[in-house]
């Protein structure tokens, strides 16, 4: 353990030198969380937009479910649809278990409930008169909720690239339903765990590294986010 | 005449309160129909039924000849368009939230830019597109408001209380558009309101609404005249108030509003008579103030409202007074709850309804 | 229609989408895939990576290897998840045979287990037999100053893999009940696999049983204070098994008719072929400088290297075969 440096300085010779191995990781685990928080927005959004907007009966309760589904461990879950996956299991059929299809769609559920809820309250947040307001000037129902929902836009963002962050740094689901397999469901955490596993140090810390650089890349755009609607209205300022 | 819209026993419900009750109205194509009541007395429910935002619990709406129901309303929602009464925006700017009603009747970009730029015109806000709208002056924020929906030409234009908290001067630019707009383009405009004096001036018609129902339609004139007992009634109305009027024995008549109460008026009749006092006559200092006017009264601040540039007081010298006062004034004599002020009104100030 | 009804029309239709695009691209336009659930000594040597690779190049297959312990790699073939495993645990294949759940069994390399520890040995078991180190380090561990728990004396992967099974086989017959040994405060269990249990050891300077691949690649990447000190024994004798899973169990009908068996037969014809075998015998001498699997086809065809042979059949040999006919299907070239 007292090669850490060495580790190090290795890790930075894989990273500078391109090597193909580590960035089809980094790829791999970008397109899968980017996929899945593209899933997770579209069945998110509706729910979230009925929570935040409807008034029904057990709708504090519904709330209140999703609050907490945000802290499900993620092997927990990952286990859970390891038995739902599994050709044993209800969804075996497919014979999804060990593909990238299962990953994506373990880490969709598993973000949903923070895009949901991060998404309420962005929506919560909107003067509800901006409803009313859309309406009475010719909005339909769903355009005057594509309205609310426009300026709950960077609340919405957050709720995405905070999705993505879990998505990103998850194992559980990754490794239980994916299987870490080279080249085809390994992503940056499994992979980490599957060198460091094998005292290949160097590759892992090189890993490490490179999550770690997205992570804080992420976290730098939830700042910009802020931002980001203003750069849109510039845009598309009319005059 | 012909209408353009009609409520038959309208009745809402919210809750468990009745909030309309009973209430059937016409409106007339091209008339200015005011909705004079106190806060609370189901005016704005009835303007969101006329913007279709709301449906009745009981009752028919009628547009243009069609019946309103809820399946239908988006349709309706094309024709009518609402003004509320606390400015609310997309947080856009100027140009964009004008332009909204607009891009929705899918109208080229060209045409749209120069109804926004004719608009704003009207308003006097020329120039004003690029502004972010939510950071504009309650005056300001309010005209653009007016701007959005008579961009649209709707037949029928509803405003719920257009120039409540605006100083004199937006006061002044909005009631301009609004007759403006009537004249024009000959648009329907229902206007809430509890300001006799807008409600005297602008209308053709006046429907007094107390409690979710309406007390009496009719001619301007002849609200204001004829029946000014029932409008006397509307005690909930600012500075309305029901006394004895005797003679002073010097040529002058005052009236006793009760409580000690005594107000000089310019009138000849006796007996029992209504008055009323614009919030804007009133002067308002903090000691007895030497001046010519007839009524001076000492009283305390007992609720305070902060709206944008003005500022609302109501003052108890044994009945209550409403003052309004600019923000600034409001800051610079120090004023909070409880503070003893003194009340100023020339007699020639009071109406006598 | 509300925006959230089209909205949520919109979320399932194209999860639809993805989901049978998914299966269309899995199914249509990739290779047949064989999924090799295997024990994680053989995975993190990286010898399976090698023999993966060099398998693909010769079948049109695409080889996916899923790295568990014993228990899940069987659990796995129960579950109709994977095509082969690869275990190194005699006792629980057996039930697993005799479950019905696999077949043609072949014993295709061994090795030895190892006990390391610190290299300063504390305990003084380096050169004893099994049973008396085992002695020397409940006595060391029992007769410490500490006994706070802070000091551990012996790691344990307590994960029910094969390395796990053993590990409880051998305080059985050093005369140890390894439920109660375990709960003693020298005792760590890590939960875990052989990288971190050897992680762990290292850290704490504690003695644990290892397969020797493992802990000769754990040694190639970390400067560890860790030594090998008792080995090639017969009671450390380790020995890796693979094993086709049935496409057809009764019962489990359609869990299992999706097993991709001629392609796992095919794989373990070619890991017992001549030169796959001589590969595993030579992996490793050139990095670690010394073989850390032996192939055990031509041993037990040859009878030959004595002791060993006679160590394996006694080990791991079921009725006197490493794979009784009952559980063999076709394929009689294996067992000649």
């Amino acid at each position: 353990m007292v090669d850490i440096l060495g580790g190090i300085v290795q890790a930075f010779q894989l990273i500078f030198a391109g090597d193909v191995t580590l960035y089809g990781i980094v790829c791999r685990t970008l397109l899968f969380s980017g996929v899945a928080v593209l899933l997770a927005a579209l069945w998110g959004t509706p729910i979230a937009m009925v929570l935040a907007l409807k008034h029904f009966r057990g709708k504090a309760i519904v709330k209140t479910f999703f609050n907490s589904l945000i802290g499900i461990p993620t092997v927990v879950l990952g286990l859970i649809l390891y038995l739902v996956f599994s050709k044993s299991g209800p969804l075996g059929f497919l014979g999804l278990l060990y593909t990238p299809a299962a990953i994506i769609l373990g880490e969709a559920i598993l973000v949903t409930p923070i895009l949901i809820s991060i998404t309420i309250t962005a929506i919560e947040a909107v003067d509800p008169e901006v409803l009313l307001l859309a309406k009475t000037l010719g909005a339909s129902d769903s355009q005057a909720s594509m309205a609310v929902l426009k300026e709950a836009l960077n609340g919405f963002l957050l709720g995405n690239i905070a999705s993505f962050n879990r998505a990103i740094a998850e194992l559980g689901v990754a490794l239980l339903v994916g299987g870490n397999i080279v080249g085809l469901t390994d992503v940056l955490t499994t992979a980490i765990s599957r060198y460091t596993q094998r005292g290949e140090l160097d590759f892992a810390i090189a890993l490490g590294i490179l999550l770690l650089v997205i992570v804080f890349a992420i976290n730098l755009l939830i700042i910009a986010a802020r931002k980001v609607k203003i750069i849109f209205e510039l845009w598309r300022s009319p005059q | 005449m012909t209408l353009i819209a009609e409520l038959k026993d309208v009745t809402k419900v919210l809750g468990a309160t009745k909030v309309l009750d009973n209430v059937n109205l016409q409106i007339n194509k091209g008339e200015i129909l005011a909705l004079l009541g106190p806060n609370g007395s189901g005016k704005t429910t009835l303007l969101k039924i006329l913007a279709f935002l709301e449906t009745p619990t009981f009752g028919e709406v009628k547009f243009q000849g069609g019946t309103v129901h809820a399946k239908n309303a988006e349709l309706f929602r094309m024709r009518s368009t609402m003004v509320f009464q606390k400015a609310t925006f997309f947080d856009a700017s100027v140009y964009k939230n004008i332009a909204y009603g607009l891009k929705l009747r899918r109208l080229a970009e060209n045409e749209i830019r120069g109804r926004v730029k004719e608009a704003l015109m009207l308003v006097k806000l020329e120039g004003f597109e690029r502004r972010s709208a939510r950071k504009l002056s309650g005056g300001e924020q309010q005209r653009v408001a007016i701007a959005r929906a008579i961009v649209l030409n709707t037949p029928l234009l509803l405003l719920d209380e257009p120039t409540a908290n605006l100083d004199p001067k937006n006061v002044a630019i909005v009631e301009e558009v609004i007759a403006a707009i009537n004249r024009g383009r000959g648009i329907t405009i229902v206007l809430a309101t509890h300001n006799m004096f807008q409600a005297e001036k602008l209308p053709q018609r006046v429907a007094l609404i107390n409690n979710g129902q309406i007390k009496e339609v009719g001619e301007t004139s002849d609200v204001f005249g004829k029946l000014s007992r029932n409008l006397a009634s509307f005690a909930a109305i600012d500075n309305t108030f029901k006394g004895i009027a005797s003679d002073t024995g010097s040529g002058t008549t005052v009236v006793d509003v009760g409580n000690n109460v005594k107000v000089e008026v310019t009138t000849q009749q006796r007996g029992e008579i209504s008055f009323f006092v614009s919030p804007q006559d009133i002067i308002l200092s903090k000691s007895a103030i030497a001046s010519s006017a007839r009524n001076v009264f000492k009283g305390k601040i007992v609720a305070i409202s902060d709206s944008g540039s003005l500022v609302k007081l109501t003052v108890d010298v044994g009945q209550p007074f409403v003052v309004q006062i600019t923000k600034r004034s409001f800051v610079e004599m120090g004023l909070n709850l409880n503070a003893e002020v003194y009340l100023a009104f020339k007699a020639s100030s009071v109406q006598v309804l | 229609m509300q925006t959230w009804q089209k909205l949520l029309l919109v979320a399932v239709l194209s999860t639809i989408l993805f989901v049978s695009s998914a299966l269309v691209y899995f199914h249509h336009f990739v290779k047949r895939r064989l999924i090799i659930s295997t024990t994680t000594s053989l995975y993190d040597t990286g010898l399976l990576d090698i023999i993966e690779k060099n398998y693909e190049a010769s079948h049109n297959v695409d080889v996916n290897i899923i790295s568990v312990g014993t228990g899940m790699a069987i659990q796995h073939a129960q579950n109709g998840d994977a095509d082969v495993i690869l275990v190194h645990s005699p006792s629980m294949e057996q039930t697993f045979l005799e479950q019905g759940y696999g077949e043609n069994r072949k014993i295709f390399a061994y090795n030895f287990f190892t006990i390391v520890g610190p290299t300063a040995d504390p305990a003084g078991i380096s050169g004893r037999p099994v049973k008396e180190a085992l002695h020397c380090i409940v006595n060391y561990g029992r007769n410490l100053t500490d006994q706070s728990g802070q000091t551990k004396i012996w790691v344990s992967r307590s994960d029910n893999s094969g390395t796990h099974l053993k590990e409880q086989a051998l305080w059985q017959a050093a005369g140890y009940n390894y439920t109660s040994v375990s709960t003693e405060p020298w005792f760590a269990c890590v939960g875990s696999g052989m990288g971190d249990t050897l992680n762990v050891a290292n850290q704490k300077s504690a003695y644990t049983l290892s397969d020797l691949g493992s802990y000769l690649t754990f040694r190639r990447g970390n400067a560890a204070s860790l030594s090998a000190l008792i080995t090639e024994e017969q009671e450390l004798l380790n020995v890796y098994s693979v094993m086709a899973v049935r496409s057809s169990v009764s019962g489990n009908q359609s869990v299992h008719e999706q097993v991709n068996y001629e392609d796992a037969m095919s794989f373990i014809k070619y890991l017992v072929s001549p030169e796959t075998q001589q590969m595993i015998t030579d992996y490793g001498k050139e990095t670690c400088g010394q073989s850390l699997f032996f192939g055990a086809v031509q041993p037990l065809t040859t009878n030959s290297p004595h002791p060993v042979v006679d160590w394996i059949k006694s080990y791991a040999f079921f009725d006197g075969s490493e794979c009784p006919p009952q559980y063999r299907n076709g394929y009689p070239e294996l067992y000649p």
